[in-house]
């Protein structure tokens, strides 16, 4: 009687956690009405969409808006996020889902992987450049320099050369010295070896163009993570204003960084989330047989009923484990970030841009761009960007 | 079982009923911190270099009332920060504690120019042709001219950032001067640290 009661309550107990194990997907389906414009789709999904994806939709959002210019946009989607990756997490209930055996790593708050933080800081800093708060820019770059400075291997440990350049290049502005930070981005150069800086030069471009990495997840859970690198045709760009050509070639490359993080401490623990779903699988399979072949027989059947049973709830865990890394991205990031200054005296000036591939010929993309030195205290800072969304 | 399901409907939402608002003192430590600079540091640093700048010989034992303009901080630090906040902290402070002391003056030149400081010199502007009065003794046509200033109130925000797999740390120096305008000296400087270190969850790690 106490061995029929105890197998009940097995089995209520699996029937149990498979409702439960149900409940993983109640919050979080990607409902919301689509226009097709990313960036009225991206404000969307921020107001409408789980709060644990707001920061991925504000990052999207935030690098639509720059590249069409809505620049205000882009500041307040900017600021929101970096409010959410500034903090400490500590005893966040996400992140502790997150760690758990029965919750899957997107449970927790996006933040995204250390390049895609990096670029929030990168496009805050062009944005704070733009209103002549040079001290606050150079503030971002040094920000996004640190998320990148806890790698496994530290030859790639703060190594984008763009953000030292920019850095050394505020400091030197603002009649600091920004010598140091100039070597640092002469010693990390891969790509190309940037100018000397010109303290006294007034337009500044920035350019990027191609496809950023996006995520994958690996192994017999999809318990590792790994970057699949993106796409470019283009290697560098030509600006063409009055007399002056300047071609900006690459300072860094996103899937380069994307790449050298080396592994993550998540990585470990999704590691053993795997062990643990091979094994309570592997123990339920072992149970149910067993069970089951001891419950054919009459003088065993109740024993084999319950180690049926008991096998059977070790599958139901094993099931309601999930180890799968977290394949949210940033999905329209750039592949390469380039960098140039000059001098115009004030004046509207129109410009064009065309995109050379990598035997250094022009496409047939060329955009037109109107640059206005107005302003003699402060900076007219241009972007360009391959990407209109 | 019917609890349990029940239990659903709100899983994964934190705080499914929310959080009501907490009223803090800026001075205080919130629940949501991070090791950048924060309101309890403002209050903190501004407090006490406003109590070290009343007692200076140069604002206590002023015979008249020294008049001060602000230039804004700069911030070398790895934070973007509204920079003006700190010298308006100082200068309410001052203004509330130092009983009429030391006055303030709206200035400002270039990029760093106060927005009111347009709105000022049209009003000047005005006065001095004559076409617009409050006292046509000081009013007089060709002289209205603004108040020159004793000293420069200014400051500097330096940092030093680490980040290691044991957690992040940030060393924040704050250092304030008031200068004198007419020898450039220094007449007045003091410091405030902040330290602060931690270590995120692993899940972000």
């Amino acid at each position: 009687m106490v061995t029929v009661t105890r197998t009940r309550f097995l089995l209520a107990a699996a029937v149990a956690l498979l409702a439960l194990t149900g409940c993983e997907t109640t919050q979080g389906r990607a409902n919301w009405p689509r226009t097709g414009d990313p960036l009225l789709d991206g404000q969307t999904a921020i107001a409408q969409g789980p709060p644990r994806d707001r920061v991925l939709w504000q990052y999207r959002t935030a690098a639509t808006a720059l590249r069409r210019g809505e620049l205000a946009e882009a500041r307040r989607l900017l600021d929101d996020a970096l409010l959410t990756i500034g903090g400490v997490v500590v005893n966040d209930r996400g992140a502790r889902q997150a760690r758990s055996m029965f919750h899957a790593e997107s449970k927790k708050t996006f933040h995204g992987e250390p390049y895609e933080r990096v670029m929030a800081y990168y496009y805050r800093g062009i944005l704070y450049w733009m209103d002549g708060e040079l001290d606050n820019a150079r503030a971002c770059f040094r920000s996004a320099q640190l998320q990148d400075s806890d790698t496994e291997r530290k030859e790639y440990a703060a190594d984008y050369v763009l953000l030292d350049y920019l850095d050394g290049l505020a400091s030197m502005k603002l009649g600091g010295d920004g010598s140091d930070a100039f070597k640092r981005a002469e010693a990390e150069a891969r790509l190309y070896r940037p100018l000397p800086g010109d303290a006294q030069a007034n337009v500044l471009v920035f350019a990027e163009f191609g496809n950023g990495p996006s995520k994958l997840a690996t192994g017999e859970y999809a318990e590792q993570l790994r970057f699949h690198p993106g796409t470019s045709v283009y290697r560098a760009v030509m600006l063409r204003v009055t007399n002056i050509v300047v071609r900006l070639d690459p300072f860094d490359d996103l899937n380069f960084q994307a790449t050298t993080r080396g592994g993550r401490v998540m990585d470990h623990i999704l590691g053993n989330k795997a062990v643990f779903k091979s094994t309570t699988d592997a123990v339920g399979t072992v149970g149910l047989i067993g069970g089951l072949a001891l419950a054919s027989r009459k003088d065993t059947r109740e024993a084999g009923l319950g180690l049926a049973a008991a096998g059977l709830l070790s599958k139901i865990i094993s099931a309601a484990t999930t180890p799968a890394a977290d394949t949210r991205c940033w999905d329209n990031l750039p592949a390469f970030l380039s960098f140039s200054a000059f001098r115009l005296p004030p004046g509207q000036y129109g410009a064009t841009v065309e995109f050379l591939d990598g035997a250094g010929s022009p496409s047939t993309v060329t955009k037109p761009v109107t640059i206005n030195v107005s302003d003699a205290n402060r900076d007219t800072v241009i972007f360009i960007s391959d990407k209109n969304n | 079982m019917v609890v349990l399901l029940a239990g659903c409907a709100s899983s994964g939402v934190r705080n499914p009923s929310g959080v009501p608002v907490t009223e803090m003192r800026p001075d205080e430590r919130g629940f949501v911190a991070g090791t950048g600079i924060e309101s309890q540091d403002l209050v903190a640093v501004t407090d006490k270099m406003a109590r070290s700048i009343i007692g200076i010989p140069e604002i206590a034992n002023a015979p008249g009332k020294p008049s001060v303009i602000l230039y804004p901080v700069e911030n070398n630090t790895r934070f973007p920060i509204q920079k003006d906040i700190f010298l308006s902290r100082i200068r309410a402070e001052l203004n509330s504690k130092a009983q009429g002391r030391v006055m303030f003056l709206i200035r400002g030149a270039g990029a760093q120019a106060d927005p009111r400081m347009a709105a000022l010199e049209r009003e000047r502007e005005l006065k001095a042709t004559g076409q617009v009065t409050s006292d046509p003794a000081k009013d007089t046509p060709g002289v209205t001219q603004f108040k020159g200033a004793d000293y420069i109130l200014t400051g500097k925000l330096e940092g030093l950032p680490h980040r290691t797999s044991q957690g992040i740390s940030d060393y924040v120096l704050y250092t304030f001067q008031l200068i004198d305008v007419r020898t450039s000296v220094i007449v007045w400087e003091d410091k405030a640290e902040i330290k602060k270190q931690g270590l995120e969850d692993a899940a972000y790690r």
